[in-house]
């Protein structure tokens, strides 16, 4: 007991970055969104102080991994208390339309085949900000998002030990969470059995070779390589195999988009589906949005990604998309992680400058300059684009 | 050049005298309304959530009655109140960056639901059990076994019946006044809830 709660403080303060500071202002009325710099919130851009919401600086995303600590943060209520989720006590229960119902320990998990897999995680909010008009929800902007190795075990695996029976068609995924007070819905999602047999579905122990911090979902979480992070549930418990998509809120509700074109700042009653795969996506890293550059070469660097194809295109505009100049994919290439590049600007003339960038993926989606509004503002992938002043 | 601005600013043309007048419901609003986003819109998430949304009236009205549904502990003219405060001051063209509200304006806070009982009431634990979960549990935690705020089972301060009145009546630090938002009874029953724990 003592041990176990020593290493869960452990990984509660590597996972935690600026979260206790953070707490401390929690009262304060004026918080993030009416701060004048958000810098000053942290080294994490931090959106909602409880339950902790986060994101990474994009200047950050430059090394091809982003580290366990300055991933970012978001979930609707917060980690469990620590007890629940203790490896003492925890364990994983496999259920519903099985042959077999099953429950493992951690111990358990890690005899089994380990896989590890590089993934892109992503909210579906990503970019809310810059949808317009302005939708409800956490008003993330550019760096909800971060790409890591997730080692664990294929759901496919503890599936196969339960016995998948006929006529199940869906995966229901249940972490330990809670809200605080019980009327607000659980966070319950469900996931497509195909996706879940899928090789590279995993339930992760591990982030970048460490074990998976709390604040990512400790001690285990589903990835889901290629699919928006709502499927990703951390704090797993429960998994019950079931016939139809899970009922409640946050899958019938939340995280669903139109199925058909809706009219900006409307909230039409139109048939939806829920938010799945990523769309193609870029971002730059180098320089930062506001920095002051000196004539001459200067890099201009970022990543790339796509949801489950590779990203096989990107490109770079200095005139506001008039023209646009390819930029040199470079570093490691693996499915599912993001893929960065370069493109060295010669930048001759002293002013102001936007830079823009886009990508293509190989199933030949691009990059637009707007996403298409949806009323809960997912799946932004609008152009990026980066303000410079250049000097003599 | 002209219609970028105003796709930027939201799709909505704010002239500058509608944005006065929205700024002067906001200020007359915002005692009563601030003080029930602390104390009424803050047990499950930090008022945060609420400052950086820019929405339509019709929005508000659906966000404020998805959070009674869910369990905000808020009359309907209360609703009702912030839904006018809320597309008042953070209205779809107000500024990403608003200036802070006069801490004076926020101090005042006369949020008088009842008259205050006079006397020493005796608390019901029963009752109590809900009073806290709709109030104290998101920053006190479930069985007020501490989470951001600390923990009050078996806390001594249960047995300072003096120092715990003035601490919920009044707030300490990041801790909010209850006083006008809470009758003695609902405290005293808290309290006796807190004591059996
Ligand atoms: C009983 C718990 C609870 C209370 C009390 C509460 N909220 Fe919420 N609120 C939530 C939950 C849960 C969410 C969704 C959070 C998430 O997705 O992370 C939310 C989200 C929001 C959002 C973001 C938009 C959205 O729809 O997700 C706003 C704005 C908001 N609340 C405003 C308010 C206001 C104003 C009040 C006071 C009238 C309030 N809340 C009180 C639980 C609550
Ligand atoms: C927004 C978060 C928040 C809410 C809601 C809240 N509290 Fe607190 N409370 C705190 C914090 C933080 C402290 C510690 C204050 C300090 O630093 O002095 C505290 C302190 C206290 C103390 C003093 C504890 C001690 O050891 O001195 C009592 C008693 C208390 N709260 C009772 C309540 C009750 C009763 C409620 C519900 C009616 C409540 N609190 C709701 C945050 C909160």
């Amino acid at each position: 007991m003592t041990l176990s709660r020593r290493s869960l403080l452990g990984r509660l303060l590597q996972g935690l970055g600026v979260a206790v500071i953070v707490n401390r202002q929690v009262p304060v009325v004026q918080a993030a969104g009416e701060e004048p710099a958000r810098n000053e919130s942290g080294p994490l851009t931090v959106r909602v102080a409880r339950p902790f919401d986060a994101e990474t600086p994009v200047r950050e995303f430059r090394p091809f991994l982003t580290p366990n600590h300055r991933f970012f943060v978001r979930s609707h209520f917060g980690p469990p208390p620590p007890d629940a989720i203790s490896e003492a006590n925890w364990t994983l229960r496999v259920g519903g339309l099985v042959e077999r119902s099953q429950e493992f320990t951690l111990k358990d998990l890690r005899q089994m085949d380990a896989v590890t897999i590089t993934a892109v995680v992503q909210c579906s909010g990503n970019g809310r900000a810059f949808h317009r008009p302005k939708v409800p929800g956490v008003q993330w902007e550019r760096g909800a998002v971060g790409n890591a190795e997730w080692t664990g075990v294929r759901l496919r695996d503890l599936l196969a030990k339960a016995g998948v029976q006929a006529g199940a068609r869906h995966v229901q995924l249940q972490g330990a969470d809670r809200p605080v007070v019980a009327s607000v819905p659980l966070f319950t999602r469900s996931i497509p059995l195909e996706k879940a047999l899928h090789p590279d579905t995993i339930l992760a122990y591990e982030m970048n070779g460490r074990p998976l911090p709390l604040l990512h979902g400790a001690p285990l979480r589903v990835i889901t390589p290629g699919w928006m992070a709502d499927s990703c549930m951390k704090w797993l418990t429960e998994i019950t195999v079931q016939a139809e998509e899970s009922q409640g809120y946050y899958m019938q509700t939340a995280y669903r988009v139109p199925t058909q074109p809706v009219e900006s700042g409307t909230t039409p009653n139109v048939p939806s589906a829920p938010v799945e795969g990523m769309v193609v996506k870029s971002l730059i890293a180098a320089p930062q949005e506001g920095e002051t550059v000196k004539s001459g070469p200067v890099t201009i660097q970022g990543m790339a990604w796509s949801g489950e194809v590779k990203v096989v295109k990107v490109e770079v505009s200095f005139d506001e998309g008039k023209t646009w100049e390819p930029a040199r994919l470079v570093g490691e290439d693996r499915p599912y992680a993001w893929r960065q590049w370069q493109l060295v600007w010669k930048a001759k003339t002293a002013g102001a400058f936007t830079i823009l960038c886009r990508a293509a993926d190989a199933s030949g989606e691009q990059q637009s300059a707007m996403t298409p509004w949806n009323p809960s503002g997912f799946l932004w992938n609008g152009w990026d684009r980066v303000s410079v002043t250049v000097t003599a | 050049m002209l219609s970028a601005a105003i796709i930027m600013a939201g799709l909505v043309v704010v002239t500058a005298a509608q944005e006065e007048d929205l700024a002067t419901v906001s200020a007359a609003l915002a005692p009563r309304a601030e003080g029930l986003i602390i104390a009424r819109c803050s047990v499950c998430h930090s008022p945060d959530l609420v400052a950086q949304q820019r929405l339509p009236r019709a929005r508000w009205e659906a966000t404020v009655e998805k959070m009674k549904h869910w369990g905000a502990e808020i009359s309907s003219d209360e609703a009702d109140l912030l839904v006018r405060y809320l597309s008042a001051r953070y209205h779809p063209g107000a500024p990403d960056h608003l200036p802070p509200l006069d801490s004076e304006l926020r101090k005042a806070e006369p949020l008088t639901q009842e008259p205050l009982a006079e006397g020493p009431v005796t608390g019901v634990a029963t009752r109590g059990a809900g009073i806290f979960e709709h109030n104290c549990q998101g920053c006190h935690g479930t069985g007020a076994t501490g989470g951001m705020g600390p923990k009050l089972a078996k806390n001594p301060i249960l047995k300072h019946e003096d120092l715990f009145w003035e601490t919920v009546l009044h707030g300490r630090g990041p801790m909010p006044a209850w006083g006008s938002v809470l009758s003695h009874q609902d405290i005293a029953d808290v309290h006796a809830w807190l004591l059996s724990k």
